[in-house]
């Protein structure tokens, strides 16, 4: 265990909030857009986090021989950024330029209050890593006391 | 005699098992948003007090990292509540810092005895 591990592990913890926000922003600014990328409209995307280091050898041969004990912890990382299948709703607007021949218009599937949810427990979760890692600060400080 | 006694090495043990609790503590608030994540601890004053009990010298305990089955799983299987973690790192760090007061004083104790001046 190296000394500086805690922060690593805390700014880790904070680049993978930040872009969990990163792409909540990009859900909400979307919410409204009939064309994403590919001329459809646009679909909600999400983080997925995973737990660093734990798909190492070490890790995997420690589960199948049962031991409780577990390789040093290593931080969060990010799996991947996936879309929401999910159909987004039909709004009847004939004058869009989207409309079908109905009149309908595919919305995307952004939710603006569960994105605003998403969003406060991202910047809680932040804060709390932001937390962590002035007490590991304050805790290094205190220790070169011992020198003085 | 030895230079350091018995309760020096225990301090230096404890010190050394707060810095690792520190950094499961900080990894529990990392991944307080990873789906399956079961949080994790390190007990390290139970390990001390049973080496102590035994007997056995301190300097050579090594603690380890446990994962806590026993805390209560959201729907995702995450068990980590980030306000619990906050108040064991407040907590862990406190007693990092006054373990930390206890072995300077007792370094300066030793070192006034030297006529090192402290």
């Amino acid at each position: 265990m190296g000394i500086f591990d805690s922060l690593d592990i805390s700014a880790s913890g904070l680049s993978a909030e930040r872009l969990r926000m990163d792409v909540t922003s990009e859900n909400l600014a979307n919410a409204q857009t009939t064309r994403g990328a590919n001329g459809r409209p646009y679909q909600r995307k999400e983080v997925v986090l995973q737990q660093a280091g734990g798909g190492s050898f070490g890790a995997a041969l420690a589960g199948v021989m049962g031991s409780t004990s577990q390789t040093a912890p290593g931080g969060v990382e990010v799996a991947g950024i996936v879309q929401d299948a999910t159909q987004g709703q039909l709004v009847y607007d004939p004058g869009h330029p989207d409309a079908n021949a109905q009149g309908y218009v595919r919305m995307p599937n952004v939710e603006p209050v569960e994105e605003m949810t998403d969003l406060i427990t991202e910047s809680r979760t932040y804060e709390a890593n932001v937390t962590a890692m002035s007490t590991a600060k304050s805790m290094y400080t205190k220790s070169l006391d011992i020198l003085r | 005699m030895s230079l350091f006694d018995n309760t020096e090495f225990t301090l230096s043990a404890a010190i050394r098992g707060a810095g690792l609790r520190q950094t499961a503590l900080s990894n529990n608030i990392a991944n307080a948003n990873t789906p399956g994540y079961q949080r994790q601890d390190v007990d390290f004053e139970s390990a001390l007090q049973s080496a102590m009990a035994d007997g056995q010298n301190p300097d050579s305990l090594q603690f380890s990292v446990q994962t806590d089955a026993s805390a209560p799983m959201q729907p995702d299987g995450n068990s980590v509540d980030v306000d619990t973690e906050s108040a064991k790192l407040a907590e862990n760090g406190l007693d990092y810092e006054s373990l930390i007061t206890v072995a300077k004083a007792r370094l300066d104790i030793l070192q006034s005895a030297m006529g090192g001046g402290a």
